[in-house]
């Protein structure tokens, strides 16, 4: 039970942070911007089935459930290895490898959910957004393990801080932006879209849009547990060969 | 014949076999192409204080970083308490306690949550209770709510090597324990150790402070490029290199001729 220590260590620094309203405030604003910016600026512009400001709600919270999965992983593990060091006192136990990664990445499905539910409740109370169903639930939830996942790998492998926002502005912004949250994949030219089709976002955006299980939810479902199982056994194996 | 007498010498009392705390046969550190642990061996006995000394960049920092399993070695063995550093990694971690040069507690967390949290991840028994203990011995219970960032030099030096005692290591692994410390400080640091030392750790210590050598180790080795250089106790240095006192007299005079040799 190593991995609890581990997850109880990480959650013990985030809900410092998270009872700081100003740190819930700043990393809540951004989906809301994109919600009215795009929801107000481009609401009548966007043809989508069932109406572009649904699409758009649940769009935005992938795309939160993504930024912060990752972000909560990527940036505990690389700030505490390069610069503050606080990530020694983990090497330094002897909690086993799939025990440390686990307890991580379950901190960061933890934030991931946590700042997609209240999105998900402010746009239920200001946009009227209707109720998740089983899919919704099931995509928040492997789409927070696959980030969360990817984000422990971002952090054990950079060498350096800077490092992260290169990931950041290679996968993370174009997967914000060409991942089917803010207009349909179809809307893009023929090779821009297929190449979209492959980011995890993707899949994450139809389960959560998804009305029900199907092949392609469940394909999608596939794909997000797949690249969750990569990504942790990648973690793991970093892990195990971590050297300063 | 040299050999014997090192194992003779690292004989405790109980023990019959004599194992050394510490054992690094032809070990080296590379980085960058840099030899940074060059071909060292080295053997520390079980008890007592083990001084490590050198000038900046001697490769103390990295010795102490490969002991405690943070930093892999490129060649060579070091075994600990007879088992294999890097094949046995996982079950020396409980035996080995790293206080390392600069902080690395978490900012945001009190003192209390700190020990709590390291004790759980090495699976400490009675965790409330140790943390208590630890808290009570290390005279910090007037701070024990204080966050890490707002504590002094000396209160951060004092929690830091409380949160590493916490799972009660055998080898205490103590870089720099009193740099950038005031003078009572150090020596409430030193009676620390000494109490840890009579308590049977056996603990490895590096300072730049040849004063706090002579006083606390009763060997002393000095490494100059990842190499060891010298290998003695204070009474066998201040015999060949002069002094009365363990006032660090000798070892400086030993240090200045040792770095003397290395630029011409």
């Amino acid at each position: 039970m190593g991995w609890v220590a581990i997850y109880r260590r990480e959650m013990l620094i985030l809900t410092k942070k998270i009872g700081n309203m100003g740190y819930v405030f700043s990393t809540a604003i951004s989906p809301f911007i994109y919600l009215f910016a795009f929801g107000l600026g481009l609401g009548d512009r966007v043809k989508v089935e069932g109406g572009y400001l649904p699409f758009l709600v649940s769009g935005i919270i992938g795309i939160t459930v993504m930024m912060n999965s990752f972000q909560q992983t990527s940036s505990s593990v690389s700030v505490g290895k390069l610069y503050f060091h606080t990530f020694q006192s983990v090497v330094l136990s002897p909690v086993g490898n799939a025990a440390v990664v686990l307890g991580i990445v379950m901190a960061g499905v933890v934030r991931g959910l946590f700042f997609g539910a209240l999105i998900f409740v402010m746009a239920w109370l200001f946009f009227g957004a209707g109720v998740l169903g089983s899919t919704g639930i099931v995509g928040m939830i492997l789409g927070a393990l696959c980030f969360s996942a990817m984000g422990t790998v971002v952090g054990l492998l950079v060498k350096h801080p800077d490092d992260v926002s290169l990931v950041n502005n290679f996968f993370i912004t174009p997967m914000t932006f060409f991942g089917g949250s803010f207009f349909p994949l179809q809307n893009l030219p023929a090779g821009v879209g297929a190449v979209a089709g492959l980011f995890p976002i993707g899949s994450l955006n139809l389960l959560i849009r998804s009305s029900g299980w199907n092949g392609d939810s469940l394909a999608a479902a596939g794909i997000l547990a797949g690249l969750t199982g990569a990504f942790f056994y990648w973690s793991v194996w970093l892990y195990s060969r971590y050297s300063e | 014949m040299q050999r014997r007498s090192r194992e003779v010498d690292n004989m405790i009392p109980g023990v019959s076999d004599p194992v050394a705390a510490v054992e690094a046969a032809r070990l080296c550190k590379i980085y960058d192409g840099k030899n940074v642990i060059d071909n060292l061996s080295l053997t520390i006995p079980v008890g007592g204080v083990f001084g490590l000394l050198g000038p900046n960049g001697a490769g103390k920092t990295t010795l102490m970083k490969i002991m405690a399993g943070l930093v892999r070695p490129t060649v060579g063995t070091l075994t600990i308490f007879g088992e294999d550093a890097v094949a046995r990694k996982s079950d020396l971690k409980c035996k080995v306690g790293l206080a390392p040069q600069d902080n690395n507690m978490e900012r945001e967390l009190s003192v209390e949550e700190t020990l709590t949290v390291y004790g759980r991840m090495f699976g400490v028994p009675q965790l409330k209770r140790r943390v208590e203990e630890t808290i009570e011995e290390f005279s910090l219970g007037d701070m024990r709510r204080k966050v890490v960032r707002t504590l002094s030099g000396g209160m951060m030096r004092r929690a830091l090597i409380a949160r590493t005692l916490m799972p009660k290591p055998e080898l205490l692994l103590l870089d720099e324990p009193t740099v950038g410390l005031d003078p009572d400080v150090r020596h409430e640091i030193w009676e620390i150790i000494r109490n840890l030392s009579s308590a049977g750790k056996t603990i490895v210590l590096t300072t730049h402070y040849m004063d706090e050598a002579e006083k606390l180790c009763e060997k002393i080795a000095i490494l100059k490029a990842g190499r060891l250089a010298f290998l003695d106790t204070p009474e066998g240095i201040r015999n060949r290199f002069g002094g009365v006192d363990s006032n660090g007299e000798a070892l400086e005079t030993l240090f200045i001729q040792l770095a003397k040799e290395g630029r011409t």
